[in-house]
């Protein structure tokens, strides 16, 4: 087993020699686990046995509403705030207890966190002066992370003279100038307007893709975890909900939370009839389940997205009376009252709209929706 | 004349309108005759309203006093105009060393501040409002006793029979001299100017963005390098500003040095008091007292100058 030091001067060696290239995607550093994180803060558990492990080269997003302990599991990775419990790992050596100088985790923060009495240069080059690159050296490497994320001619500003969408591309030049073992992303949107929000978001994925460091970001902000990351841990008071690929953790969400969290849903209760499907208000539907099947006769409850939704005239399905139908430009919502409680499907602009008071049918494909033991 | 502006105001704006137009009326139809004349007051004008009792105080006690003080610093005794009194103290080496003993006093005070007062600031900031409520009281605290008991307080504590030299001479070190020396005037002068440096210290502390530290550390910089090349250098403008204030305090303190110096320490406001009281030489006083102030007022613009350029403008900007 290496010890810390000789894994130090190993990492710096890398950082300052060679000029990494993601060639061999199994050679390739950034493998984070988690087992068991805990942490207590002001006598509160705010997370609490957290376990994930991410793939070389992954994009995996924390998601949740505020104080749900994305942000502490994200302090904790960076070695901010120390665990109270369990294990943290970057390929394989456990850092738990390294402090985060001796981690090579490169951060952005929600506020920038740019050094204002520096320059631009200067604020990308600190990570590269600590590990005593040398000044030649250096100065390529800021020039070159600078055209990377498009601020070539920033280098001589100070911060404040930066938009907030520059001061965000300076503090991720900043950070991936190490060449880091993680690249942690701490709501680094939020902050942006709509726009800049988006392009920015799409910049920074291109970015990853090309230079495959393994990113963890956190934010509240649902769409932008389903548009970026490669899976998502939802989280909710402290816990890990579900870890899945965006279109898993939509199309079939494991709890009321996620189902909840993440757009819209309709969330039937029925009983479970056994071979992935269920019997809602007397009709057999069908539906995924998530983890273990349910056995024959349990209470579960399933959820289905509006999108997935089909009204048919008959058929097998959840019968039910249009209720309301609206024309919203690019849906249709129609609100359909079956046995179960009122069913809302986003039925694509040229579909055939069914008329209010209408008998119909509402259908899905089981692998298009979830079901849970209740 | 009040009651009617506030029934034309009612009358005119009716039940219905905002809660503010029907009694505002009133007081300012007191004040300018127009019930209509709200808000017709320039602002440049209110606002040079708010100031006026400082500027009043200022220019009536300070600048003016000032002036006189000049002016009689450039008068012999019979009242005619003379350079005499600049080229006796600054032809004088006794007078030249009391300045420079004065300068050095201050300057070594600051820095004591500095020294102490850093570190306690940088204990507060990371404390929770009501720790840094007691915290403040304590630093306060010398600030609320009266100049002359806190200074005789010293005297016993650093006399030859106070505590100091009992714990000294339990250990088996010889007490040295602590009083009527500079070293006394040091420790007194820290004990009072303390609260002037750290709390402009944590105004500048308060202002820096709190994950900077983080992301520092996370580039790869231990503990101090952190200190020292993001907390220290963001914190400046606190230390020049509380720097200036424990700076000039001290070298124009009288009481302090008076007591704690004893005989020896003399001060340059020492002797302002003794030509101005004892010799009867007002003229002399105001001399020394100016010289005083010209090389206060000096070296704190040569210094904020200094710092300025050492930062560039990103500190202050």
């Amino acid at each position: 087993m290496r010890t810390r030091t000789t894994r130090q001067e190993a990492e710096r060696s890398v950082s300052t020699s060679t000029t990494e290239t993601p060639a061999d995607p199994a050679a390739r550093r950034g493998r984070l686990r988690l087992d068991g994180v805990r942490k207590v803060l002001g006598g509160k558990e705010v997370v609490s046995a957290v376990d994930l492990e991410t793939e070389p080269g992954e994009f995996l997003t924390l998601l949740g509403p505020s104080g749900c302990g994305k942000t502490t599991t994200l302090n904790m990775v960076a070695g901010h705030l120390g665990a109270d419990g369990g294990l943290i790992e970057v390929d394989g050596t456990d850092v738990t207890g390294t402090p985060p100088h001796r981690r090579s985790m490169g951060m952005v923060f929600q506020s920038y966190a740019l050094f204002p009495h520096m320059t631009i240069a200067d604020n990308v080059a600190f990570g590269l002066r600590m590990r005593k690159v040398p000044a030649a050296e250096r100065r390529r490497q800021v020039e070159e992370v600078l055209a990377m994320v498009g601020l070539d001619g920033m280098a001589g500003r100070h911060p404040r003279q930066l938009s907030g969408g520059q001061q965000q591309r300076a503090a991720l030049a900043r950070a991936l100038v190490i060449q880091p073992d993680l690249l942690l992303l701490d709501e680094p949107f939020s902050n942006l307007d709509a726009q800049l929000r988006v392009r920015l978001r799409e910049e920074v994925v291109a970015l990853q893709r090309r230079i495959g460091t393994t990113t963890i970001l956190v934010t509240h902000d649902q769409e932008e975890a389903l548009a970026v990351s490669d899976r998502i841990a939802v989280m909710a008071d402290g816990v890990i909900h579900q870890l899945d690929r965006p279109r898993e953790i939509y199309l079939r969400p494991a709890t009321d939370f996620v189902a909840q969290f993440i757009g819209e849903v309709n969330a039937l209760d029925g009983t479970a009839t056994g071979g992935g499907t269920c019997e809602v208000a007397g009709a057999r539907v069908g539906a995924t389940a998530v983890g273990d099947p349910p056995a024959q006769g349990a209470g579960v409850r399933v959820y289905v997205r509006p999108e997935v939704v089909r009204i048919q005239a008959d058929g097998d399905g959840l019968r039910g009376t249009v209720r309301e139908t609206r024309f919203l430009g690019s849906r249709i919502r129609c609100v359909v009252a079956t046995g179960a409680g009122e069913v809302t499907a986003a039925l694509p602009f040229d579909a055939q709209v069914p008329a209010v008071g209408e008998e119909v049918t509402c259908a899905w494909r089981p692998s298009d929706a979830s079901m849970a033991v209740q | 004349m009040a009651a009617v502006g506030r029934l034309n105001g009612g009358a005119v704006s009716g039940p219905e309108s905002g809660p503010g137009s029907g009694p505002g009326s009133g007081p300012d139809g007191q004040g300018n005759g127009p019930v209509s004349g709200r808000g017709s007051r320039p602002r440049w004008r209110t606002g040079l309203l708010l100031a006026l009792p400082a500027i009043v105080i200022f220019a009536l006690l300070f600048v003016a006093p000032l002036f006189t003080l000049v002016a009689n610093s450039f008068r012999t005794q019979t009242g005619a105009f003379t350079f005499g009194n600049y080229v006796r103290f600054l032809g004088d080496p006794f007078y030249r060393d009391v300045l420079w003993n004065t300068l050095r006093v201050a300057a070594l005070t600051t820095v004591g501040c500095l020294v102490i007062g850093y570190p306690f600031a940088l204990y507060m900031r990371g404390r929770s409002p009501r720790v840094r409520n007691w915290l403040a009281l304590l630093l306060l605290s010398p600030l609320l006793i009266s100049m002359v008991i806190r200074a005789y307080g010293w005297l016993v504590v650093l006399g030859p029979n106070g505590p100091v030299a009992a714990v000294l001479t339990w250990f088996g070190i010889a007490p040295p001299q602590l009083l009527y020396n500079d070293t006394a005037v040091l420790i007194g002068m820290v004990h009072v100017m303390l609260a002037y440096m750290v709390l402009p210290l944590m105004g500048s502390l308060d202002r820096i963005d709190p994950t900077l530290v983080p992301a520092a550390k996370g580039l790869g910089a231990p503990g101090w390098t952190c200190f020292w090349r993001i907390t220290l250098p963001l914190s400046a403008p606190g230390m020049l500003a509380g720097a200036m204030i424990v700076f000039s305090l001290t070298a124009s303190s009288f009481v302090t040095p008076a007591i704690l110096g004893g005989p020896k320490v003399k001060l340059m406001p020492y002797f302002v008091y003794t030509q101005a009281t004892t010799t009867l030489d007002w003229p002399y006083a105001a001399a020394i007292g100016f010289v005083l102030v010209v090389v206060t007022t000096g070296l704190l613009l040569g210094y904020s100058r200094l710092l300025r350029r050492g930062h560039g403008e990103a500190v202050f900007g």
